[in-house]
C-alpha cells in the first residue's frame, strides 16, 4: 500500500491554458499520489474546472506538461486506441453541470453509455449497470428522462454513470454545488467512503465546511495559480489565505452584548466565494 | 397544434407524391450527413442534436413584427448562416421530425415533404442569398445584416413556394371516379397566390426579423461564430466590439422600406415559375368561380393562418371585401402576386395601427384583461409546449391496450394505419379507419373528450377552413346554389371537402395515438431495432433531451425579461430583445454541445455510438403485427 501511495497519479508540471484569450491556467504545478484524495480550493474562476478538464484529457495545455502514472497525456497519445481505452477506463470525471453529462434518453441508457462505448459484453453491462443502480438508491430511475429527475437525483445519475465504470481515479466538478442539503449529505458520505486509499479522488469545491472529510490534502487556486497547498486544517486556520482567494469575505458584524449596547468588531464567515 | 408556419399535415399530399419527396430528399440527407461527418468527426452527434433543439424552440418565439402584429419564424436563415446548408439541411430535418412525431405538428406522412421544402430548399435558398448579398463584407458590416434578412426572407417564400406547388398539382393528379379531387383540392392558380401571401408578408417578415436580428447579436458578442460562413470576408476585426445600444439592428422603417423592395422584387422573381405552372392548371380547369380564389387566399396556408396570430384577426377583416373585385386583378395570374401581396400588406399597415389602437382602449374599459406582450406569450407558449410533452409522457405511462404493445408493432402498425388512410379512395373506408382508431383510443382509455378538443376540432377549425371554398370551387356538377348570391356547391367539391377533412381527421387521431401510449425511450429502442441509422437514432434522443433544457432555458430568460420590463418597449426595441434571447440561446447551444462532448469522450466516445439492443419480438407480438397490417392492407384494397 505504501508503494502505491508514492506513486504518483497525476503531475502537473508548469501548465499553461487559455480560454478566449484569457488565461484560465498560468504556469501552475501541482501532483496528486496514487490513492489519495485532494481537493481543489478557488472561488469561480479561478481555473479549477479547467484543471479537471485537463486532468481528464479533454483539453490540452499550451505549455507545460501533464503525466498520468508516468506516461504523458497529450492529444496525441490519446490518439491510440488502446491508450485511450486504457486512460478513460481508468478516470471518470463528474462535471458540474449534470445536464451536460446526462444526454442520453433514459437513466438506464446514461448508465449504460460508458460500458457500451468501451465495449464491454452486453451481460456484463445489465448486471453492472443493475448493480449501480441498486447501489447508488436510483434504481426506481431507471427508465425515467433526465428532465424529468430533480436538481438532486440528476447529480447522482452523474455520479453513477461514471461509477459504473469503476475507474480507479475520480474527477469532481463541485459535487455537491446548488444540492439541497440531503443530496449534498449523500455525495459528502460517498466521498467520505473514498478515504480507504482504493480510490484517487480530485474535487473541485468551495464548501469549506466538508472539507476535512472529503480531502487528505488541498490546493488553494487563484488566478490560475496554486496560492497554497496543505492539509485541510492548516489551510482553514489561514484566514488571511482564504480572504486572498476569496473563498471567504470579511464584513463588520454586531453582535449584541447586554447593556452596553452594540460592539463592532471584525469578523469572518465561511462562505462561498461568490 | 403549435403555431407553425408551413407545416404540411397527413392527407394534403397524396402517398405518392410525400414518397416522392422523401426520395428527392434523401440524397440530400446522404450528402449531408457524409460531409458534415467529415468537417466535424465525434462533433458532429452533439452539435447537431443541440442546434436542432436549438430551431425547435426558436421556432416557440413570438416575434413582434410591425403593426402591433407577431409571428413565428422557422429559423432556417439562422441555422443556414451559422451552421451552413448541409449541417442546417440535418439540424432542421430533425427538429421537423420531432415536431412531426411529438406534437402531432406537420403529418408523419409528410415529413419528407416538410423536409424538402423547409430544411432543404429553406437551407440552400437561405445559405445561398446571403452568400451571394453578403459577398465580401466584413464580419461586422450591416451589409451582412441585410443579407441575414434577406436570406430568411428570400428562404421561407421560395419553401413556400414549394409548397404551393405541391399542393397545387393535387388535384391534377388524383381524383376519384366522380372526378372529384382525393388530396388538396386547390389548382396551381389558387395555391400559389393563397400560400404566397401569408409569405410575402408576415411570415416572411418574421423570418427576416429574426436573421437580421441574429446576425446584428453576434456581430456585437461573438462574430466568430459567422466566420464559419463568410470566407471570403477581409480577415479583420473579429474582437469584440464594445457592447452598448446596437444600432444596425432595423429599425421599424428600415423594415418597412425592406418589405417594400421585398414585395416588389420576389414576386417578379417567382412569376417565371409561377406563370409556367399556371398554364398548365389552365389547360386542365375550366374554372367557373375565380372570384372566390382570394377569398380562400389568407386561409389556405398550412397550418394556423401563415403563422401570425395578429393575422387571424386580420384576414377576416380584409378578405371580405377583396371576394368583391379581386377576380379582375388575379384573372391575369401574374399580376395577382403582386397585387394581392400588397393589398394584403397596405391594409396590414392601415388596419394593424387601427386595431392595435382600439386594443389599447380596452384594458380601460376591462380591467381584469391585460393584453398580453410578446414575452408574455412567448413564455407561454414554451411552457404550453413542455407541458403538453410531459402530459404525452404521462399518459404513455398509464395502462392500456396501445400502451402495453410492442413499441415495434406499434410503430409499425399504426404507421400502416396512417399511409392506408392517406391512400385510400373510399370515403366509407375512411370512415372505417378512424372508426378503428377510434375503438383503440377507448382500449387505451384515452378520453374521447381530449380528442375531441385537441384533434377533432382543432382539425376540423384549421382544415375546414381550408376545405370548405372547395365545395364551391371544384368544377362538376351542381347540387345546389346559395340563394340570392347563386354560387354552385358541386357534388365533386363536397366529395373533395370531405375527403381532406376525412383524411386530416383520420391521420391525426392516429398519430395523436402515437403521441399518447408511446414512451420515447421505448420508440427510440424500436428505432435501433429496425437497424435505423444508429447516428440518426443518437441525435433524435439527444435533440429531445435537450429541447426540454432549451425551453426551460428560454422561458427563464423571457420571465425573467418580464419581471424587469417597465412600461411599454418601442417596437424597434422588442425586436431587438427577440433577436437578443435568440442569440443568448445561440451561445448556450454551442457553449452546451461543446461540453456535451467533452461528457462523451470523457466516458470513452470516440466518434462512433454504439447501443444496447435489448427488445425480443414474442410470438404474441408478431400476431398483434400481423393483425394491423392486415387491417391496413384490407382497407387499401376496399378503399382502392
Amino acid at each position: 500500500m505504501t508503494n502505491l501511495r508514492n506513486e504518483l497519479a497525476f503531475d502537473v508540471r508548469e501548465v499553461s491554458y487559455r480560454y478566449n484569450q484569457v488565461a484560465a491556467l498560468n504556469s501552475l504545478s501541482m501532483h496528486v499520489r496514487r490513492g489519495e484524495r485532494v481537493a481543489l480550493l478557488g472561488a469561480n474562476g479561478s481555473g479549477k474546472s479547467t484543471l479537471l478538464r485537463l486532468l481528464a484529457g479533454l483539453c490540452f495545455p499550451e505549455r507545460g506538461e501533464i503525466s498520468f502514472l508516468g506516461e504523458s497525456l497529450t492529444e496525441h497519445a490519446l490518439r491510440d486506441e488502446e491508450f485511450f481505452y486504457r486512460f478513460r477506463r481508468r478516470v471518470g470525471l463528474v462535471f458540474q453541470n449534470a445536464d451536460v453529462q446526462l444526454f442520453s434518453p433514459s437513466v438506464f441508457d446514461e448508465l449504460a453509455f460508458g460500458p457500451l462505448q468501451l465495449r464491454w459484453p452486453a451481460q456484463k453491462i445489465r448486471d453492472r449497470v443493475g448493480e449501480v443502480l441498486r447501489s447508488m438508491d436510483i434504481a426506481h430511475l431507471q427508465d425515467r428522462a433526465p428532465h424529468r429527475l430533480s436538481g438532486g437525483e440528476k447529480k447522482r445519475v452523474a455520479l453513477a454513470s461514471v461509477l459504473v465504470l469503476d475507474p480507479e481515479v475520480l474527477l469532481l466538478d463541485e459535487p455537491s454545488g446548488a444540492l439541497d442539503p440531503s443530496s449534498q449529505a449523500r455525495i459528502v458520505d460517498f466521498l467520505v467512503s473514498c478515504g480507504n486509499g482504493a480510490k484517487t479522488v480530485i474535487t473541485s469545491t468551495h464548501d469549506l465546511d466538508t472539507l476535512e472529510d472529503i480531502a487528505d490534502r488541498c490546493y488553494v487556486f487563484a488566478n490560475g495559480r496554486v496560492a497554497a497547498e496543505g492539509a485541510p486544517l492548516e489551510i482553514l486556520h489561514d484566514v488571511a489565505l482564504l480572504e486572498r482567494a476569496k473563498l471567504i469575505r470579511p464584513h463588520a458584524h454586531v453582535h449584541a452584548h447586554g447593556e452596553g449596547g452594540v460592539q463592532p468588531h471584525p469578523h469572518v464567515h465561511r462562505g462561498e466565494g461568490d | 397544434m403549435l403555431p407553425f408556419a408551413m407545416h404540411i399535415p397527413d392527407g394534403y399530399l397524396s402517398p405518392s407524391t410525400c414518397a416522392t419527396l422523401a426520395a428527392a430528399a434523401a440524397p440530400f440527407w446522404y450528402v449531408a450527413l457524409r460531409r458534415v461527418k467529415s468537417a466535424l468527426h465525434a462533433r458532429l452527434i452533439p452539435l447537431i442534436s443541440l442546434f436542432a433543439a436549438f430551431s425547435f424552440v426558436i421556432m416557440m418565439f413570438n416575434l413582434p413584427l410591425p403593426g402591433g402584429t407577431t409571428g413565428h419564424a422557422v429559423g432556417m436563415g439562422v441555422a443556414a448562416i451559422v451552421l451552413g446548408p448541409w449541417a442546417s439541411i440535418l439540424a432542421i430535418s430533425i427538429a421537423l421530425t420531432i415536431q412531426a412525431v411529438f406534437f402531432g405538428d406537420g403529418g408523419i406522412t409528410a415529413i419528407g415533404a416538410n423536409c424538402f421544402n423547409m430544411a432543404i430548399v429553406g437551407s440552400l435558398v437561405g445559405y445561398g442569398t446571403y452568400r451571394l448579398v453578403a459577398w465580401r463584407a466584413a464580419l461586422g458590416s450591416a451589409r451582412r445584416v441585410a443579407a441575414a434578412g434577406l436570406a430568411g426572407y428570400t428562404a421561407i417564400n421560395v419553401a413556400a413556394l414549394c409548397a404551393a406547388i405541391e399542393f397545387g398539382i393535387q388535384p391534377l393528379l388524383f381524383r376519384d371516379t366522380s372526378g372529384a379531387p382525393l388530396y388538396a383540392p386547390y389548382p396551381l392558380r389558387i395555391a400559389i397566390p393563397a400560400m404566397m401571401l401569408g409569405h410575402l408578408t408576415l411570415a416572411g417578415l418574421a423570418e427576416l426579423v429574426i436573421s437580421s436580428g441574429m446576425v446584428a447579436y453576434l456581430q456585437r458578442t461573438d462574430p466568430g461564430l459567422l466566420r464559419a460562413t463568410a470566407p471570403d470576408a477581409p480577415p479583420s476585426d473579429e474582437l469584440v466590439r464594445p457592447a452598448g445600444r446596437d444600432r444596425r439592428l432595423p429599425t421599424a422603417r428600415k423594415l418597412w422600406l425592406a418589405l417594400a423592395a421585398l414585395l416588389i422584387l420576389t414576386p417578379l422573381g417567382i412569376l417565371a415559375v409561377g406563370s409556367a405552372w399556371g398554364e398548365w392548371s389552365a389547360r386542365d380547369f375550366a374554372d367557373p368561380q375565380v372570384r372566390r380564389e382570394i377569398a380562400t387566399a389568407s386561409r389556405n396556408q398550412a397550418p394556423p393562418p401563415a403563422a401570425p396570430r395578429g393575422l387571424e384577426r386580420l384576414s377576416s377583416i380584409w378578405t371580405a371585401p377583396l371576394s368583391r373585385y379581386a377576380p379582375s386583378f388575379v384573372r391575369g395570374a401574374s399580376f395577382g402576386y403582386l397585387v394581392s401581396a400588397m393589398v394584403g400588406v397596405g391594409l396590414i399597415i392601415v388596419v394593424a395601427p387601427l386595431l392595435n389602437w382600439l386594443l389599447a382602449l380596452l384594458p380601460a374599459a376591462r380591467p381584469g384583461r391585460r393584453r398580453k406582450g410578446f414575452v408574455e406569450k412567448t413564455a407561454r407558449g414554451l411552457l404550453d409546449v413542455t407541458e403538453q410533452a410531459l402530459f404525452a409522457e404521462d399518459m404513455a405511462a398509464a395502462s392500456g391496450f396501445l400502451q402495453r404493445l410492442d413499441p415495434r408493432v406499434k410503430l409499425i402498425g399504426i404507421g400502416a394505419l396512417i399511409v392506408a388512410a392517406v391512400a385510400v379512395h373510399r370515403l366509407w373506408v375512411l370512415a372505417g379507419i378512424l372508426a378503428l382508431g377510434v375503438v383503440l383510443a377507448l382500449a387505451s382509455h384515452i378520453p374521447i373528450r381530449l380528442l375531441t378538443a385537441r384533434v377533432w376540432l382543432a382539425v376540423l377549425a384549421f382544415t375546414g377552413a381550408i376545405a370548405l371554398p372547395a365545395i364551391f370551387l371544384t368544377p362538376g356538377a351542381a347540387v345546389w346554389r346559395v340563394p340570392l348570391l347563386g354560387w354552385a356547391v358541386t357534388q365533386q367539391g363536397v366529395r373533395s371537402a370531405a375527403f381532406l377533412v376525412l383524411r386530416a381527421e383520420t391521420a391525426a387521431t392516429l398519430s395523436t395515438l402515437l403521441i399518447l401510449t408511446t414512451l420515447w425511450t421505448r420508440l427510440l429502442h424500436a428505432l435501433r431495432y429496425f437497424r435505423a441509422p444508429i447516428v440518426i437514432v443518437a441525435i433524435l434522443g439527444m435533440t429531445y433531451r435537450y429541447m426540454f433544457l432549451f425551453l426551460a432555458a428560454a422561458r427563464d430568460m423571457f420571465e425573467s425579461r418580464e419581471s424587469r420590463i417597465v412600461g411599454v418597449l418601442a417596437p424597434s426595441d422588442r425586436r431587438r430583445l427577440a433577436a437578443a434571447s435568440a442569440g443568448v440561446l445561440l451561445g448556450k447551444t454551442l457553449q452546451v454541445s461543446g461540453e456535451v462532448h467533452m461528457a462523451m469522450q470523457a466516458r470513452g466516445f470516440r466518434g462512433e455510438i454504439r447501443l444496447l439492443d435489448d427488445l425480443q419480438m414474442r410470438p404474441n407480438d408478431w400476431l398483434r403485427l400481423a393483425a394491423f397490417v392486415g387491417a391496413a392492407t384490407l382497407a387499401v384494397w376496399l378503399g382502392r
